[in-house]
């Protein structure tokens, strides 16, 4: 998978830099890992293995009670057309894991939906805690995401004044994004760096 | 009216109504492709407990569905309704997993290996384009019930004098469309099918327009598949273009079940050549592996010469229909040489 993208990509920069004549191609290397900015549903692995196993069926998103799983234009370059994504401040998840039942092509595996088996297999991505933002740490006592959090001390904890602090069982599901009160949100997913398809 | 007695017994009565019910069934599942979504969305607000909140649109949608999805839904819509979901690509009817046996070798080689349970899903269309070759494009695919519309359009734009007789070029053009999608799934790394196969379009978009954000992409290169069939040549994708229709094309190529003429009963009428819209000349005995069992020519025989036959190849062409003029002006000058000599 890695090698067949890294291939391409070699292919593209070589096309490239004929066309535009620049010798100047040692300082074009592809960087492989970008930040994504969005989330996928949960359970999915790796965003390069996610992209081969997806057959952009629509299921995932006609199953989901919360309406939480959107599809992509071409907003986000062509590999990412149709592919299902999650923006956790629009609509998070709740954890629900029919998505992975009703994957007909194991791009979303099966999770069981019980706690121990979500944590272990479910990395949507981290919340931050944006300590400038929330409320808790300007000394007004909030608490919100850790009450909206369904795994409470286990992924989320709060100290004095209710101040947050993230564990590490957080798997992403972005509740306590959607339920901050803070505008912009003072706490955010961020999805775990990896490698990316090519826009 | 009449018909001059004849050797060969007339097609099965039945036979003539197939293409009335092709019609009911590609209907239906474009109304599932319609109302699945909208299902989706009743789940939704069920799962919110949301009535009370609901929009008057909104509310109308609960209502509409709960009173269509009521015999399916009985007392937990929230889950029974599971059962139905998803398109042509890949869903799941009344708990039973079927796919697009084009989606299973798309991921194929997209990840080069084998998922066995998403290849199991496809196994029963498989097994039925082998019995009936490319039944799907004329029987299921959500394409073809705009396509066929597209095509009565174009019959009428020709009528008028506003359109030519088309292009033609060689139907093997969409066995390299499935290599080209093929290679490029394994070198890509991802299903290129899904955003070029008009059957899945339709259906997303479908539902895109009802749940998300609106139509998207795919509106935009199924608007033109729809303008290159009307204007370049008849239903020119599905017969040139689509990978879809070569992969049914190729697994159905020794199909048990084909429509074949049987030339005593046949009058040289050529209705059957016309409304043909892949173009396959029944009365030619043109059949092959592109017949999509559309049983339309049926349909529009009127000597009821054309019928189903249960044989693993096509007859060659069997010359002129024997109620034909030609057939008898040919039997004419073989008697009068016969009393000559």
């Amino acid at each position: 998978m890695h090698k067949r993208r890294t291939f391409l990509q070699m292919l593209g920069y070589a096309v490239a830099s004929l066309s535009m004549g620049a010798a100047d191609t040692a300082t074009a290397a592809p960087t492989a890992t970008r930040a994504m900015r969005y989330l996928r549903p949960p359970g999915t692995g790796p965003e390069g293995q996610f992209l081969t196993q997806c057959i952009r069926c629509g299921q995932c998103g006609q199953i989901c009670p919360n309406q939480a799983i959107r599809y992509f234009g071409l907003e986000n370059g062509i590999y990412a057309l149709d592919t299902p994504y999650i923006i956790p401040r629009e609509q998070p998840c709740i954890l629900c894991m029919q998505c992975g039942e009703v994957c007909p092509s194991g791009a979303i595996p099966r999770v069981a939906r019980e706690a121990e088996e979500i944590m272990a297999r479910v990395q949507m991505g981290k919340a931050v805690v944006d300590e400038q933002l929330c409320l808790s740490f300007q000394g007004k006592t909030c608490g919100v995401c850790y009450r909206a959090c369904p795994l409470q001390n286990i992924a989320i904890k709060v100290g004095l004044l209710e101040q947050p602090a993230v564990l590490d069982g957080c798997v992403g599901c972005g509740l306590c994004e959607r339920s901050c009160l803070q505008m912009p949100q003072a706490i955010r997913i961020f999805p775990p760096k990896q490698e990316t398809a090519p826009v | 009216m009449e018909h001059p007695p004849s050797s060969a017994p007339a097609a099965f009565f039945f036979w003539r109504h197939l293409n009335l019910l092709r019609w009911l069934v590609l209907s239906l599942v474009f109304a599932m492709l319609i109302l699945l979504p909208y299902v989706s969305l009743y789940q939704n607000y069920v799962a919110g407990h949301a009535y009370d909140l609901l929009t008057p649109h909104e509310r109308q949608i609960y209502d509409a569905m709960e009173w269509i999805t009521a015999p399916i839904a009985k007392s937990d819509p929230a889950k029974n309704l599971n059962a139905i979901k998803g398109n042509t690509w890949s869903g799941t009817l009344f708990g039973l997993a079927l796919s697009d046996p084009l989606a299973v070798v798309g991921q194929i080689a997209a990840q080069m290996k084998i998922y066995w349970p998403f290849l199991l899903t496809a196994l029963i269309p498989i097994g039925l384009t082998v019995l009936f070759g490319r039944f799907y494009c004329g029987w299921i695919c959500p394409a073809t019930f705009l396509y066929e519309i597209n095509d009565t359009v174009r019959n009428a734009l020709r009528r008028l004098g506003l359109l030519s007789s088309g292009k033609r070029w060689d139907l093997r053009l969409k066995y390299l469309v499935l290599a080209v999608g093929v290679g490029l799934s394994t070198v890509l790394g991802t299903v290129v099918f899904s955003a070029i196969y008009p059957p899945v379009i339709v259906g997303r978009e479908i539902q895109y327009w009802i749940t998300d954000n609106g139509m998207g992409v795919g509106l935009t290169f199924f608007l033109i598949t729809l303008l290159f069939d009307l204007l370049v040549t008849r239903r020119g994708f599905c017969r040139y273009l689509c990978p879809g229709g070569a992969l049914y094309s190729l697994l159905g190529r020794y199909r048990l079940f084909r429509i074949q003429r049987q030339v005593a009963r046949c009058n040289d009428c050529t209705l059957c050549d016309k409304v043909c819209q892949f173009a396959l000349q029944p009365m030619r005995d043109g059949f092959g592996q592109e017949c999509n069992n559309c049983t339309a020519c049926i349909a529009v025989c009127p000597t009821q010469a054309l019928t189903f036959h249960v044989q693993l190849a096509d007859q060659p062409y069997q010359g002129h229909g024997h109620l034909g003029a030609a057939y008898k002006r040919l039997q004419l000058h073989s008697a009068v040489k016969e009393e000559l000599r």
